[in-house]
């Protein structure tokens, strides 16, 4: 609660900020009348050509300036946005003039990098019932190949604690586009909450033993079937260091598949995004495997903009069988999924059946959500939980109150920070 | 016939020692600004002073907008003891569709003042003509040295924000774009030895 009056205040200094004067600049009196962007090899015209090197939302964010009265500073930020979607060296506009009287050419000009060092912060928020958590990386960007490494503490999104090192490489051309492979390392140490504990000791049969530390590798090779849809396939080898004194080691080791679709349908005056995946982690004793398990989920989410108006529904569903290690299980009441409901009373082990859905509206900056899902395991009654919630989202910056619905006493839950 | 005086001959030694030399000794003359003095505020003179070229220049040529610094400052010796300083920004555009050169120019204030159809030599005139700097204070046969510094702002750098958290990009942080700088002086100066202009508002 002692960090909601700073975050209210950052949030609305982000908020309330207002652009640049366009009147500061002549050519804002002019109109766009078209925008061409220019690579290594490449030219499109957006006013009558489309490209697949750049991603729809920035390609809607270009033509949307198309027939509008100039920004120039709106263009310092498209040039932004080519510079790091394409990972390029610089990305650099000029004007020029344009056929019809009073409009101008808008032309971006990439020039491809060779190299670059960034830092990131992928994540920092705030819960008011699981504390802090964050995710942080340096990385190295040579042509396709990323290069990065990291640290992270998170008490969000697992029933454990987990601090420790993250490292990736990724090649995102595996000598064609078509193909692209990561390799993602992560080294943690886990702590658990007392309820956690207290479940455990309570019912030893309903999850597997605590740990106090995990090593994960997951090498995974990512195909473009038929644009949209891309099969992944890799394998994940986690080795798991007992609480016991005597500090046993056991692995967890699976084949994973997944498939993924992503369709985004422009129509005048709105868009709509489809977003699907399902994927299956495989554990068996053929991988050497001391847990043996199968791990189904599926996801869709539909998204609706018009304008400032924004809807999306997210469901998810998903399906242990066997038994998973504990941060396999899945865990409703965090920032993410059954917001408003703390993770440890609705079930402090996880569960190894779930299913969720999140309605949500946007207006600008403004949210409101509606969460229903259940989590269980197989011999136990479904138990649907609800939740509401209001807030406010710029960027990657999130503020919110969830609340969750349920009889007698309410607490509201704050959640504020960078969501990615 | 008069005999050639030998005294301006210069050898072909002197010759190859003054061009050795002539790069350490830039033309000082050049640099130094005319200042003049309303009776409160000191001036400088657009003589002789250009900053609008350069990479800044080609932006501006782009559709850009360059903000461009201008800082006076008055020292009580050679350029060491600051007595006063001031500075002023003016945002400086080029208009794609005008004929011939064309710019615009405006100071983010108090107040705001902008100035349109500009040529390039009356764009750094109007920027100069907006910066000066009180000379209350300094006694009229006292010594004083000025300093004009002209600079332009490099791009801004990304924005940190995208989908996918706060981003940095360090290489770009750390070699950012060189800012165009210049420096004129002018000194040992006194108030009594100034040009004397009249008193009047500013251009705008």
């Amino acid at each position: 609660m002692k960090y909601a009056l700073p975050g209210c205040l950052l949030l609305a200094s982000l908020l309330f900020a207002g652009p640049q004067d366009g009147d500061r600049n002549v050519n804002a009196r002019y109109t766009v009348e078209t925008v061409i962007v220019s690579g290594k090899g490449w030219t499109t015209n957006l006013q009558s050509q489309t490209t697949n090197k750049i991603s729809t939302g920035l390609l809607h964010q270009l033509t949307a300036i198309i027939g509008q009265k100039l920004n120039p500073d709106a263009l310092d930020t498209l040039a932004a946005n080519l510079k790091k979607e394409l990972n390029a060296r610089q990305v650099t506009h000029r004007l020029v003039p344009g056929e019809a009287p009073e409009q101008v050419r808008v032309e971006f000009d990439v020039r491809p990098a060779r190299a670059s060092l960034g830092m990131n912060v992928n994540q920092l928020l705030y819960n008011s019932k699981q504390g802090w958590s964050g995710s942080g990386e340096a990385a190295v960007t040579v042509q396709q190949h990323i290069f990065a490494i990291g640290l992270v503490s998170n008490g969000d999104w697992l029933p454990e604690r987990f601090s420790g090192i993250v490292a990736r490489y990724e090649d995102k051309s595996l000598g064609t586009d078509r193909l692209s492979f990561k390799f993602e390392a992560e080294s943690v140490r886990s702590q658990w909450n007392q309820a956690t504990e207290s479940a455990l000791a309570a019912n030893p049969q309903e999850a597997p033993a605590l740990y106090r530390a995990r090593l994960r590798f997951q090498p995974t090779a990512t195909v473009v079937l038929a644009k949209p849809l891309t099969l992944t396939v890799g394998a994940r080898i986690e080795r798991f260091e007992d609480q016991s004194p005597a500090a046993e080691f056991e692995g967890a080791n699976a084949a994973i598949v997944s498939l993924h679709y992503h369709q985004t349908i422009e129509s005048p005056g709105n868009q709509q995004e489809v977003d699907a995946d399902c994927s299956l982690h495989a554990a068996t004793r053929v991988l050497n495997s001391d847990y043996v398990y199968a791990m189904r989920s599926a996801g869709f989410r539909y998204l609706f903009r018009s304008g400032k108006h924004i809807v999306t529904d997210n469901a998810w569903a998903g399906f242990i069988s066997g038994q998973a290690p504990l941060s396999d299980r899945f865990v409703l009441g965090n920032t993410y999924y059954l917001r408003g409901w703390n993770k440890f009373e609705i079930d402090p082990l996880g569960g190894n059946r779930a299913v969720h859905n999140s309605v949500e509206y946007h207006y600008g900056p403004f949210q409101a959500f509606y969460d229903v899902g259940a989590v269980w395991d197989e011999s136990q009654p479904i138990v649907a939980r609800h939740s509401v919630g209001l807030g406010v989202r710029e960027s990657v910056f999130s503020l919110a109150v969830a609340i969750p619905m349920r009889s007698g006493h309410v607490e509201p839950i704050f959640i504020m920070g960078i969501l990615p | 016939m008069a005999e050639p005086s030998r005294g301006l001959q210069i050898s072909r030694r002197g010759w190859l020692l003054a061009s050795l030399l002539a790069p350490l000794f830039p033309a000082r003359g050049a640099d130094a600004p005319i200042v003049t003095f309303d009776g409160d505020n000191l001036h400088v003179s657009s003589l002789g002073v250009h900053f609008l070229r350069g990479k800044s220049l080609n932006r501006l040529k782009e559709g850009s907008t360059v903000e461009y610094v201008a800082a006076i400052s008055l020292f009580r010796d050679q350029f060491v003891t600051l007595l006063k300083r001031t500075e002023a920004h003016f945002l400086v555009s080029y208009d794609v569709l005008g004929t011939g050169d064309v710019f615009a120019v405006s100071t983010p204030g108090p107040p705001p003042r902008k100035a349109m159809n500009l040529s390039l030599s009356a764009t750094e005139t109007w920027c100069l003509e907006n910066v000066e700097i009180s000379a209350a204070g300094i006694a009229r046969d006292r010594q004083f040295w000025l300093q004009l510094e002209l600079r332009a702002q490099p791009p801004k750098l990304s924005p940190v924000l995208g989908p996918e958290g706060i981003s940095v990009d360090l290489i770009e942080v750390l070699t950012p774009g060189a800012d165009e700088r210049q420096t004129f002086r002018a000194g040992p100066l006194r108030l009594a030895d100034l040009v004397r202009t009249p008193r009047k508002g500013r251009a705008g």
